[in-house]
């Protein structure tokens, strides 16, 4: 049996724009299928019409074609942020009130309930309050929640989007088990890098209309079409993509796994240990001095915590959730006052300032860019941090600014309106117009397709020029391991590393002990015999083409 | 503290049935209306106490008392003044009694004694709510509820502000973290401009609001939530001995609130 998707045009008011066109596929039974495209290219929109929140909920539009599905054919949504969509105090209520909503039996309630919990490894969390659980055990929940119902089709909305390695790897477990279990799924996400195992076939949309609809390795050998779609591909494809174009002795590969055995044919393996003497810089805007903070409820989120953020360095901190990243930052610019210790801008405490006083030395830019705008439009606010400073701006240097970031088009639009990657890059954007000589970004690639990461890159990279220092947590190790000079390691509310991003990429025993995977690049430069240790694509493929250079000499 | 929202803990008071809780919550309201003596208060106090004490809720309930402390104060200071200016209307001792520009001022005991029991009335009336809310999730309200034969939508409607307003606070919270992060500032300033800046926070919050409730009907159509069908249910409630005995303990204390206002009572004029 298939699910097809029969020439589905939709336009949100009859003279409106098309934002699906003619979309015509097919959607295999007991497959995974990943949707694909850029921001604004209709993966919402599809999505809602798949799920029928298009006409049931939003009736304004016009929509044309037919979901041949079977009449009383059952497709549910996991979205991004489970928060919204549990219903429920305990982790058994949020997963009950789906089959409630059915009208079926106690038993056959409780019945579902087991056969989820049994089937996604989840009874252990079953008495839990969903309130207590980490992002990916909520999300986990809700898939469980949805699952329950038995639905045909099963589609997940960025579904790893907010979540650490550890959350990743979780739903990354529950997707493999719900592929042998031969559960439909479409997972909707611009990011392939988590899902490239799981998935059977890739739908690039553009525009509203289908670009592309063919299997996952089809996919990942067509490089321009992945960059016209903006997809964040694997890094190990990357990798592929880069070799390829240097040798024809290596196949396909977008894992680890597949890397390692493509690899060992064409180099030798590493004999000789690497050794790191890189030090850090001892010219520091921030020190933090013995810091810790005991929360209300006696909670010890920081232990003891010494660290320096030196001048024009980009500084990443990384760890699991809940290892104390955020709390950390939070003490950097005032928002948090440790319970003991210090935290010194240019050798004076930071302590009696307010966190305005402290925003001209040193900014924030939070995760969720919701928080940070209300200006009425895009001109506006990017010049928001400059007006609090009492900084002059030109509107011409405002413009350039836009024009650079291809937001100049959206300049008098609301900034609410704007796609969550253009919102978060504009939130960072107005922070160039501020005073300060510390820019701390959390999570900044939330909601980012792979051209506005580019821009993002971009940002990072003039600000360091510019003598600036940036602090960023991110979970995206490769971005993190292209862009740092120094790392901070947390891990349970302690500090288990601070040196050299050069160093770190030697210490495999601290990423196998908070569980986080070193970027591809860095794993085989350190496999096989490169003169250094690489951390982008661009520097493995140089090392690479010397090697082979040389195996070529010798033949 | 999360703001007076529910407190997960295992303790009899969570345990008891929604249902007793409600009645619980009913009849606390009207003894509180009813009730104007300082003893007969005191003596309620001592009940809650100690049902705050066994069910852990202490901490909740002095974070209650520090939030209701400027209003408590402002009750005690009214009947203080009110007072001071009317003789004795109650015999009792008086404190001081004197005449300033012609006007007679008498300072009794009585003044004190108003102020204290509104205070004592008001605190009780708003942590006889609490003591409900913080022990009673809002999965068990709408269970509860629907157990009363309320309406679903109503029911459900009633759980979710309980389940959406901590998060609209939080929401806020970070939104004043963040916009104060970016320059604003919000802690040494004038009242007028923290009132400003609370209206500028409004727009944010209105569109994470606007978000969230876009968010949770999504969310409500993904599990087809429809009121006209007749829901069935997984958890089902039934009153215990435990239940029995709570009744039974409260009756008492509503008994022996009854006698000591009928006893000691004092009009308020």
């Amino acid at each position: 049996m298939s699910f097809d998707v029969k020439h589905i045009t939709y336009r949100y008011t009859p003279k409106g724009k098309t934002v699906l066109d003619d979309v015509t596929f097919t959607i295999g039974e007991g497959q995974i299928t990943a949707v694909v495209g850029p921001s604004g290219s209709g993966k919402t929109t599809l999505v809602n019409v798949l799920s029928g929140v298009i006409p049931a909920l939003e009736q304004n539009g016009v929509l044309e074609g037919e979901l041949d599905f079977g009449s009383d054919a059952l497709v549910s949504v996991v979205s991004q942020t489970p928060e919204d969509q549990l219903f429920g105090y305990g982790v058994e209520d949020a997963i009950a009130f789906g089959v409630e909503n059915m009208g079926i039996s106690s038993e056959e309630i409780s019945d579902r309930i087991e056969y989820v919990l049994d089937l996604l490894n989840l009874q252990y969390l079953r008495k839990r309050s969903v309130a207590a659980l980490s992002g990916g055990q909520r999300q986990a929940v809700c898939i469980a929640s949805v699952l329950a119902m038995k639905p045909d089709i099963l589609i997940m909305d960025e579904p790893v989007s907010s979540l650490d390695p550890n959350g990743k790897n979780m739903v990354r477990g529950i997707l493999n088990q719900l592929k042998a279990d031969g559960t439909t799924v479409l997972i909707v996400d611009n990011n392939l890098d988590w899902s490239a195992g799981i998935v059977d076939k890739v739908m690039g949309l553009d525009n509203g209309k289908i670009v592309f609809d063919g299997l996952r390795d089809d996919f990942f050998r067509d490089f321009p079409l992945q960059e016209t779609l903006g997809v964040t591909i694997p890094q190990e494809v990357e990798i592929y993509r880069a070799l390829s174009s240097l040798t024809d002795d290596i196949g396909m590969f977008y894992n680890m796994r597949g890397a390692e055995r493509e690899l060992d044919k064409i180099f030798e393996k590493r004999t000789e240990e690497l050794t790191d003497n890189s030090e850090t810089s001892d010219d520091p805007y921030i020190t933090v001095h013995q810091l810790n903070k005991f929360f209300e409820d006696g909670y010890h989120a920081l232990k003891d915590i010494n660290a320096a953020f030196p001048k024009g360095k980009v500084v990443a901190i990384m760890g699991q959730n809940g290892s104390g990243k955020t709390t950390l930052v939070k003490h950097l610019n005032g928002i948090y006052k440790p319970t003991t210790g210090d935290v010194r801008f240019m050798g004076e405490s930071i302590l009696k300032k307010t966190v305005a006083q402290i925003s001209r030395n040193i900014i924030l830019v939070f995760q969720h860019p919701e928080h940070m705008l209300f200006e009425q439009t895009v001109r506006a606010e990017i010049s928001f941090c400059a007006k609090m400073h009492g900084l002059e701006f030109s509107p011409e240097k405002v413009d350039e600014v836009l024009k650079k970031y291809d937001l100049y088009d959206d300049a008098e639009t609301f900034p609410v309106n704007l796609s969550m990657g253009k919102k978060h890059l504009l939130t960072i954007l107005s922070v160039l117009f501020s005073s300060s000589d510390v820019i701390i970004l959390d999570e900044p690639t939330l909601g980012m397709d792979l051209l506005i990461k580019n821009q993002l890159e971009d940002i990072i990279r003039g600000l360091r020029d510019a003598g600036k220092t940036v602090i960023i947590i991110s979970h995206e190790i490769p971005l993190v391991f292209r862009n740092a000079d120094e790392a901070i390691i947390l891990n349970k509310s302690e500090k288990i590393y601070y040196g050299t991003i050069k160093d770190l990429a030697l210490r495999d025993d601290i990423f196998e002990f908070i569980n986080i995977s070193l970027p591809p690049v860095v794993q085989l430069s350190k496999r096989y015999n490169f003169d250094k240790v690489c951390f982008n694509v661009e520097e493995f493929k140089e090392e690479a083409q010397k090697l082979l250079g040389k195996r070529g000499e010798e033949e | 503290m999360r703001y007076l929202t529910y407190v997960d803990k295992d303790t009899f008071l969570h345990k008891l049935d929604p249902r007793t809780k409600f009645v619980f919550l009913i009849v606390m309201a009207v003894l509180t209306s009813v009730v104007k003596t300082a003893w007969a208060l005191a003596f309620l106090l001592v009940f809650f106490l100690i049902l705050w004490i066994s069910a852990g809720v202490m901490k909740e309930m002095a974070f209650l008392a520090k939030q209701l402390k400027a209003i408590m104060i402002f009750l005690l200071i009214l009947w203080f003044i009110l007072g001071m200016f009317q003789e004795p209307q109650v015999e009792g001792p008086v404190f001081l009694r004197t005449e300033v520009l012609g006007i007679k001022i008498c300072i009794d005991w009585y003044d004190i004694y108003k102020g204290f029991a509104s205070a004592l009335r008001l605190y009780l009336m708003v942590s006889s709510f609490f003591t409900v809310l913080i022990s009673t999730n809002f999965s068990e309200i709408i269970l509860g509820l629907s157990k009363w034969h309320f309406p679903y939508s109503l029911s459900y409607g009633i759980g979710l502000v309980f389940q959406v307003i901590p998060i609209v606070i939080s929401e806020l919270n970070t939104i004043m973290e963040a916009e104060s992060s970016r320059g604003l500032e919000i802690e040494q300033c004038k009242w007028t401009t923290k009132i400003k800046n609370y209206l500028i926070f409004a727009v944010p919050l209105f569109f994470r609001v606007l978000n969230k409730g876009h968010a949770i009907s999504l969310g409500m159509h993904y599990y087809k939530l429809n009121f006209n069908v007749k829901r069935t249910s997984y958890k089902t409630i039934k009153p215990t001995v435990r239940d029995l005995i709570f009744a039974l303990v409260t009756l008492v204390a509503v008994a022996g609130t009854i006698v000591l206002h009928v006893l000691f009572y004092i009009p308020l004029i």
